[in-house]
């Protein structure tokens, strides 16, 4: 890599003292980024301490509120801003909400935010700052609208591979296969989506892949574009639903985590990434869809005959959640209370656990395999007061958001 | 010679007045300069690891947020190991390693609940007639005190 | 990422800065007398004054010889870092080390307890009022006071 490093702004309080700032310098350095802390005097701390109003007690959240200030007022010069506090302490959480808020609100920067614990390790924190580091980095390929010449994306998820073939801003091929060995399954979608649009590999002028697997198989195929998911679902969704002006809100419940993104112009702002629990994501919808005998695919349609307030479920550990639809069922409870009772503990689990950390803007855009799940997403929209958009194609959404960047690489070539 | 643990840990002034008077000072340099000393897994800054969070646990619940419980692990043993302490009050902390009140917290508790340890609680002097004051109750507090409990 | 050994430097010294707040002595004079008595112990200059590193025992003895320069405005403090390491490097963090902000405001009172070093130098025990700490209920009005106050209003 030559290019020059991102400069992302620290702004914290305990990842000295947890020994997880060896794990941020980590994953920074795995994106070619470098942390820094934005220089302010005590005389500047004690003016923003006033002038920003949160009387907070901590000294070290005191120090992050003077250098949020000095970024939002350029006296300090960043690429992106980088927050991280202590899990389950009050105060940083009031003052890491507030401070994404205002650095979101008052300056392009981009921002992410990120409770941490002692077992936090760079691995968690790699995807995070790969996305914080593409916005900063590659903002004329996130600003792309159309998709030019004939490209394939492929997505690399923890429980599905799925590929898109796209030529002259149009959906021509898609494959979708549950992902078993990574590049095996790579290899059969990729198939699936050529079979489909009656192409052949050498057709393909720019080849992008994202999701878990995404090194491995873009390595592999010599891929033009390897990018997270993060950013390439949040094009994704906003192209598909035809909002890539303006804001909108990006939520992606996966198969091992969930992300929520908050847009602006077809470009991530904040996002949070995460899952404590499978009993906040797609795995525990496959459960529930197993455990009273139906596919998958027909879960939403029963959900939606039921009632999901009659039947108690909290799924924010699996091994719980998973007791609670047992006895339901043993008790006597109808399959369509109970699976609207998984829906509702599922969105309950996301909107608790991460929602709280992006600002919902209209319109919400639902994407991933489990946007088909029409009882999901009516849950979720009553939790959230507001209609949701599920876009054609959204179980594509990372396979389709990195067929339309890698058409970004075609002039290149 | 006492072992004198000083609240703020990083403060200057108290570690200067300790050890003017022919005392040791424990504060948050002697629990990193131990770190920042022994072999062990490359964690910078501090040398701090994910090991200090649990051996914080000695001194709070793991539901007690992991940064609380690391600086426990840095200041607990050095209250533990101290003869006498000494605490400013009220002090403006919009600044400096003691970055987090709830640590600041429990040490101060921690510092009460040691049975028998001699404590000299004070302000930061805002005029020169406190700057009296606050010399001349440390020197006596100091002078005062006995050696080494573990002697 | 794989866990990296740390194998750590200056294993059994101590640092030391010394702060200097004085109208007849700089850190420059500072300096020389240090370099003058150094035995060997690595000494930094500062903006502030000094950093002394070495073998715990030369240094006590170097801070008690230079505190004699000027007793009532040097200032000594323990440091757990040896001098000019980069983890703590303001060069390579960006920003100020957290500690420094505690320095800089304390370095603010140094004319108080310069003033009264000095004073203790006339008189080794001066009465003073004590600064102790503040009780929780301290400056508030009293019960029975505030009833006596309403008492009396009503009595007009």
């Amino acid at each position: 890599m030559n290019e020059q490093p991102v400069r992302v702004a620290q702004l914290s309080c305990g990842p000295e003292h947890s020994g997880v700032q060896k794990e941020i310098y980590d994953a920074a350095a795995a994106v070619n980024a470098e942390m820094f802390f934005p220089d302010v005097t005590l005389a500047d701390i004690r003016r923003s301490y006033d002038a920003f109003g949160l009387e907070v007690r901590s000294g070290d959240l005191k120090l992050a509120i003077a250098r949020a200030m000095a970024l939002v007022e350029q006296k300090v010069d960043a690429d992106a801003v980088f927050i991280a506090t202590c899990f389950r302490c009050a105060e940083a959480a009031i003052v890491r909400t507030e401070l994404r808020r205002y650095i979101q609100g008052n300056s392009d920067l981009p921002v992410v935010s990120y409770s941490f614990t002692e077992r936090t390790t760079s691995g968690t924190l790699l995807t995070r700052m790969e996305a914080l580091t593409t916005i900063a980095r590659r903002r004329a390929l996130l600003a792309r609208e159309k998709q030019k010449g004939t490209t394939m994306g492929i997505d690399s998820g923890s429980a599905t591979t799925k590929a898109i073939i796209m030529q002259d801003d149009k959906i021509i091929g898609t494959g979708w296969l549950p992902t078993t060995e990574v590049i095996n399954s790579a290899n059969g979608v990729i198939e699936e989506a050529l079979k489909e649009a009656g192409l052949e590999m050498a057709d393909i002028e720019a080849v992008g892949t994202t999701g878990y697997g995404r090194y491995l198989i873009g390595n592999d195929m010599k891929a033009d574009l390897i990018q997270e998911e993060l950013t390439v679902n949040s094009k994704g969704a906003v192209y598909l639903a035809d909002r890539q002006h303006g804001e909108a809100t990006v939520i992606d419940i996966g198969g091992m985590d969930n992300k929520a993104i908050s847009v602006l112009d077809g470009i991530p702002g904040t996002f949070t990434m995460g899952g404590i629990c499978a009993g906040a994501s797609g795995r525990f919808l496959e459960l529930t869809a197993k455990r009273i005998g139906v596919d998958i695919t027909e879960l939403g349609p029963i959900a939606m005959k039921g009632n999901s307030k009659i039947v108690p479920m909290n799924s924010y550990c699996i091994v719980f959640g998973t007791q609670s639809l047992v006895n339901a069922l043993a008790e006597g409870s109808s399959k369509e209370d109970v699976a609207a009772a998984a829906c509702r503990s599922v969105a309950e689990q996301v909107f608790e656990q991460q929602l709280q950390e992006v600002d919902i803007k209209e319109p919400v855009i639902m994407v991933g395999g489990t946007s088909l799940i029409e009882g999901l997403v009516h849950e979720m929209g009553e939790l959230l007061q507001t209609e949701i958009l599920v876009p054609h194609h959204s179980q594509y959404i990372g396979a389709v958001g990195s067929a339309l960047l890698a058409s970004g690489f075609i002039e290149e070539k | 010679m006492a072992k004198v643990f000083i609240f703020p840990a990083t403060s200057l002034i108290l570690s200067d007045m300790v050890e003017r008077w022919g005392h040791e000072a424990l504060g948050a340099a002697t629990g990193i300069r131990e770190r920042i000393q022994t072999p062990s897994l490359d964690s910078p800054p501090l040398q701090m690891t994910p090991e200090d969070p649990k051996k914080g646990l000695k001194y709070a619940a793991v539901e007690v947020p992991c940064g609380v419980r690391g600086r426990m692990a840095l200041y607990g043993p050095l209250i533990e190991e101290a003869d006498a302490a000494i605490i400013i009050n009220d002090a403006d902390l919009s600044f400096g390693c003691m970055g987090c009140a709830r640590t600041n917290e429990l040490v101060l508790y921690m510092i009460r609940q040691q049975k028998g340890l001699p404590i000299l609680d004070i302000t930061y002097p805002k005029t020169d007639d406190e700057g009296v004051a606050f010399v001349t109750q440390i020197k006596e507090f100091l002078t005062g005190l006995e050696g080494d409990k573990n002697e | 990422m794989s866990a990296k050994e740390y194998i750590p430097t200056y294993v059994g010294t101590i640092t030391k800065y010394v702060f200097i707040d004085s109208p007849n002595v700089t850190p420059q004079t500072l300096a020389i007398r240090a370099y003058e008595i150094s035995e060997g112990l690595m000494i930094k200059e500062t903006c502030f004054g000094l950093q002394v590193t070495g073998d715990p025992e030369t240094v006590k003895n170097l801070i008690t010889e230079l505190r004699t320069v000027d007793p009532a405005h040097i200032f000594v403090k323990d440091r757990g870092f040896p001098p000019g390491d980069p983890r703590r490097c303001r060069a390579n963090l960006g920003g100020a080390r957290p500690g420094y902000y505690g320095h800089e405001f304390e370095s603010g009172l140094f004319r108080y307890i310069s003033h009264g070093l000095m004073e203790l130098e006339k008189n080794a025990a001066p009465t003073v009022t004590p600064l102790g700490k503040k009780r929780l209920d301290e400056g508030k009005l009293p019960l029975n006071k505030l009833i006596e106050i309403i008492n009396n209003e009503e009595a007009q």
